[in-house]
């Protein structure tokens, strides 16, 4: 373990001299407070921490055989910390209003985020199941966070049997791997796997190969609820306090995403290879196809917010699957840009929503917010609309918005891989997306669909009690997240520059 | 010349007269008067001070924009633009002047959306960046679904919705294309290109042309529109604000002409050749599928919106029968039907404002009140079915005349679609103006002031253009039109 290797863990390391601290403070003294600057100070460091390192990092560097750093894991990581950072802000108004200790909140988010962190730049199977498993238990813990909610038993319960059936599938799947090619590492070796097809007898048999894969999957796919493992999703989308399904939309979504393609590209799976196998490139794109026309047609009915994201959400894993179908190894540098830009425009303008979700939700004095409930506050608070509208436009790929410039990357990869199927696909889900996200818009313009059914025109109580209080702290966030998703998506090169490995 | 000052200057007045409605009532619609006044003089002043010949695109700005894609902002302009845009001006300023008593709510942001919206449809009629080209292609719908979707009539929220998808799912379908045709450049120069020059010098094997141009036919039918992809106009037209149906008429739907001619036609000659049966009968079903719907409409606006079918279906038919003729029609087609539709949306406009209905059975007799509206509404009617004298005359007869030449039998049938246009015609005129009366006298006014400058002033151009239609077509007669349109047709021998 050289000093370098050590500099490359550090915003790991941050994090969990965090956690440890964390336990001390409270052991020390119970302030809410206390533990939330603490939490956000951790984050920050590890926040400054990886994002030096990422600018110096000349090379990737493998720290013992159980992780790789490289630059794609570290943006991923300071993705995964920027997300972290809005979930803490957001409880701190939420835990306002529960009666629940405060402390032990943030101590299980910085776990999720080690978890995390641990995931994005995991180059072995140990090394994954460990950031996986840390994160599923602590999720669990954060999900069903507030016992005197309805749905907290039912959430949490979901979430724990679900995911601990995924991790079970996964590793036996890891183990079927391992009986096929003899290593545990991402990297190692990947010559065994070129000849796949060739069912060379010498190597273990590719049918334990192909099974191990698909159980590998479904843990996967379970965490990023792709068609047909989204089946929780909605639930416990609705179920968790806002902060923590915010949290599972972005932390966990990007932290196995990333783990996935570390792992995909490292099994050298390429389109139109010969080597690669055909039957595990056409699962992951029944995976995509599913995802995509299953999560789009389902939100289409949904008048809860959240589960409406919730569906949206799945239709975007589709989506992003589609960086994986890559057709030789030069396309892998755009592949990854892809997939983080996309990312970013994704993480971005979920943030934005579920910020917009928790400020109105009080508000409202109700904790199940339909989309009606957002009527007409284009007219009343226009900087909390005008950021809905932007992270709406973004989410369904508008021009001037990040997102756009989300799908054109992904389009970029379908068309140099010529997966005209999946191209489809994504534009048909687009065009059955686009009816709920204009009908959140619609919504926020509108001031009298309800007023009209009860005759009453204009009626004030119809609509949301605003204009509401935002404090300069939140206005200044909003304003900025507007301007950098339009910033970004009008000149992408600022962000995608940055995702040009410098090596 | 700088358009990129147009367009900045469009979406600044806009933004103005937002802010200035906000804190004086009523100045929304004087700022975007004047806007739309100042940025139609400085087109006109910068046109006639400019060295370019614009018979050629002539290249006028070209930056950087995109650097890891290779994009560039790339605006050009030729005579084909050039009249559009003036068409585009001269209409927002017809916009401005039917909204200036219709809209009462949310005056500000309506002026902004409308504004953003010309803007738009400027960058979409001089970008030459495919990129860029899509970006205001899509940026301009913004807009539009918002004037639709905020100050529409009752069913405004389906509509806009199906206005928006019907369009963004089509301009996917582009999306795809246009990426793909900057890969074939990467393939074969080894560089990423979006730059419209760039690609008319590819050599691309027909095998993939023919469905790269099916991708940008697709959203430009759409827009067009043409049956089968028409379904959206009625509804986006009936609901939409008259402004809104103004503009989508008179605007939007060139737009679509606008990218046949420019892209289609040009980037895939031979794919576009062997496609044209296909697209020209589309054009002639359009054109009797349109006449035949306005025929049974009860609702005006709906009335006139499927006329605007039937009359695209004849720029369709002529543009792709590879002939200078039919060509020149077509763009006289556009301009002409631009005008007159725009006209028509007005007077629906005008009716609503009076009786607040749009359903033909509610009208009747209004001549005896309203002997000018009356007299404006026949010439419209006249100029929509076609009367010589007026534009859309020249229009049709050229389109027809040239189309003949490839398509007889084809044409023949398109021909019956004047008929048709004269059914719906006088159909339109005699239940609104002719019959018994179905409201009180005092309820209809005759024209105001302001009404009347918007007729007249669309009427003298219809006569002027009727009279004259070579003050457009001289545009258009240059060798280099000529040259391209040979080569498209020299492919066939």
């Amino acid at each position: 373990m050289t000093q370098l290797m050590l500099q490359c863990l550090l915003p790991i390391l941050i994090i969990a001299f965090g956690i440890v601290l964390s336990l001390l403070l409270i052991a020390w003294r119970r302030s809410q407070t206390l533990i939330l600057i603490f939490t956000l100070t951790i984050f920050s460091v590890a926040l400054l921490a990886s994002f030096s390192l990422f600018v110096n990092l000349a090379s990737d560097i493998q720290v013992t055989t159980l992780v790789k750093v490289d630059s794609y894991g570290l943006f991923a990581f300071m993705l995964v910390l920027i997300a972290s950072i809005a979930v803490s802000l957001l409880s701190s108004t939420w835990l306002i209003h529960t009666t629940e200790v405060h402390d032990e909140f943030f101590i299980l988010l910085q776990l999720v985020v080690l978890g995390a962190g641990i995931l994005v730049i995991s180059d072995h199977y140990a090394a994954l199941f460990l950031g996986f498993e840390l994160l599923s238990i602590s999720l669990v813990g954060l999900v069903g966070y507030s016992r005197d909610s309805e749905f907290s038993v039912e959430t949490s319960f979901k979430y724990l049997v679900l995911s601990a059936c995924a991790s079970s599938f996964m590793l036996l799947g890891i183990a079927f791997i391992y009986s096929y090619s003899g290593t545990l590492s991402f990297t190692d070796e990947p010559e065994i796997l070129t000849n796949i097809s060739n069912s060379d007898s010498s190597v273990g048999n590719v049918f334990f190969y192909r099974v191990g894969f698909l159980l590998f999957m479904v843990g996967i796919a379970f965490k990023l609820s792709l068609a047909p493992f989204h089946l929780w999703t909605p639930d416990v989308y609705q179920g968790a306090p806002t902060p923590v399904t915010l949290l599972l939309a972005t932390v966990s979504k990007i932290a196995m995403f990333i783990v996935l393609m570390k792992f995909w590209f490292s099994q050298a799976i390429f389109v139109e290879t010969k080597s690669s196998d055909e039957n595990i490139l056409f699962l992951m794109s029944i995976f995509a196809i599913a995802s995509m026309l299953i999560g789009n047609t389902l939100a289409l009915k949904q008048q809860n917010i959240k589960r409406l994201l919730a569906y949206s959400s799945i239709a975007h894993m589709g989506y992003l699957l589609i960086v994986l179908m890559v057709i030789s190894p030069h396309s892998v540098e755009l592949a990854w840009q892809s997939a983080l830009f996309y990312l970013t425009a994704y993480v971005l303008a979920t943030i934005a929503i579920f910020m917009t979700l928790q400020l109105t939700q009080y508000n409202h004095h109700n904790t199940e917010l339909d989309v009606n409930d957002w009527q007409g506050m284009f007219w009343q608070n226009r900087s909390l609309a005008l950021l809905i509208i932007v992270a709406i436009l973004s989410l369904a790929g508008i021009p001037l918005t990040m997102g756009f410039i989300g799908k054109f990357y992904l389009l970029n990869v379908a068309v140099k891989a010529q997966q005209w199927w999946l191209i489809s696909v994504l534009i048909i889900g687009s065009g059955i997306g686009l009816v709920y996200y204009l009908r959140i818009i619609f919504v926020l313009f509108s001031t009298a669909i309800k007023a009209n059914n009860v005759n009453e025109k204009n009626n004030p109580k119809e609509l949301l009690p605003l204009p509401l209080t935002l404090t300069p702290a939140m206005n200044f966030s909003v304003v900025i997240i507007i301007i950098l998703s339009v910033l970004l998506g009008i000149f992408p090169d600022l962000l995608a520059n940055f995702l040009v490995k410098p090596y | 010349m700088s358009i990129t000052l147009v367009m900045c200057g469009l979406l600044f007045g806009g933004a103005l007269a937002w802010l200035l409605e906000g804190i004086k009532p009523q100045s929304a619609r004087w700022v975007s008067l004047l806007t739309v006044l100042v940025i139609g003089v400085y087109f006109a002043i910068a046109l006639n001070s400019t060295a370019y010949d614009f018979s050629t695109l002539q290249l006028l700005v070209r930056v950087a924009w995109i650097p890891s894609f290779h994009i560039e902002y790339a605006l050009a302009l030729d005579y084909l633009s050039i009249v559009l845009i003036s068409l585009t001006l001269f209409l927002a300023l017809i916009c401005v002047l039917v909204s200036w008593q219709e809209i009462n709510d949310k005056v500000g942001f309506y002026y902004f959306n409308l504004l953003a919206s010309i803007a738009g449809i400027v960058g979409v009629f001089t970008a030459v960046d495919m990129f860029l080209f899509f970006f205001f292609w899509e940026v301009m719908l913004l807009p539009i679904t918002a004037l639709i979707a905020i100050w529409g009539h009752e069913d405004r929220h389906f509509a806009a919705i199906k206005f928006f998808i019907f369009t963004q799912v089509s301009s996917l379908i582009m999306l795809v294309a246009i990426i793909a045709m900057s890969f074939i450049h990467y393939q074969q120069t080894g560089q990423l290109s979006f730059l419209y020059q760039d690609w008319l010098i590819l050599d691309l094997p027909l095998s993939l042309t023919q469905y790269l141009m099916l991708g940008f036919f697709i959203a430009f039918a759409v827009k067009l529109p043409s049956v089968p992809v028409h379904s959206w106009l009625p509804d986006a037209h009936t609901q939409a604000p008259t402004a809104g149906s103004v503009l989508l008429a008179g605007v939007l739907l060139k737009t679509g002409a606008y990218g046949l001619i420019r892209f289609v036609l040009q980037l895939f000659p031979q794919a576009s050749l062997n496609f044209a049966p296909v697209a020209a009968t589309l054009g002639v079903v359009s054109i009797l599928y349109g006449a035949k719907m306005a025929f049974a409409q009860q609702d005006l606006k709906r009335l006139v919106a499927y006329s605007s079918i039937s009359h695209m279906g004849f720029v369709m038919l002529a543009l792709f029968s590879f002939n200078i003729i039919a060509y020149q029609g077509a763009i006289l087609t556009l301009v002409a039907h631009g005008l007159s539709s725009a006209a028509l949306f007005a007077l629906a406009g005008m009716i609503y404002s009076r009786i607040h209905s749009r359903d033909l059975n509610n009208m009747g007799g209004f001549w005896l009140n309203t002997p000018r509206m009356g007299g404006f509404a026949l010439a419209f009617c006249a100029a929509a079915f076609g009367l010589p004298g007026l534009a859309n005359f020249v229009a049709e007869f050229l389109s027809l005349l040239g189309a003949y030449q490839r398509y007889p039998i084809l044409t023949i049938i398109a021909a019956f679609g004047l008929i048709g246009s004269a059914i719906y015609g006088m159909v339109l005129f005699q239940s609104v103006f002719h019959g018994k009366r179905q409201v009180k006298p005092q309820a209809i006014n005759d024209l105001s002031a302001r009404e009347l400058l918007v007729f007249s002033s669309l009427l003298t151009l219809l006569i002027f253009i009727g009279l004259y239609p070579n003050s457009l077509l001289d545009f258009f007669q240059s060798e280099n039109i000529k040259l391209v349109l040979n080569n498209t047709a020299g492919v066939t021998k």
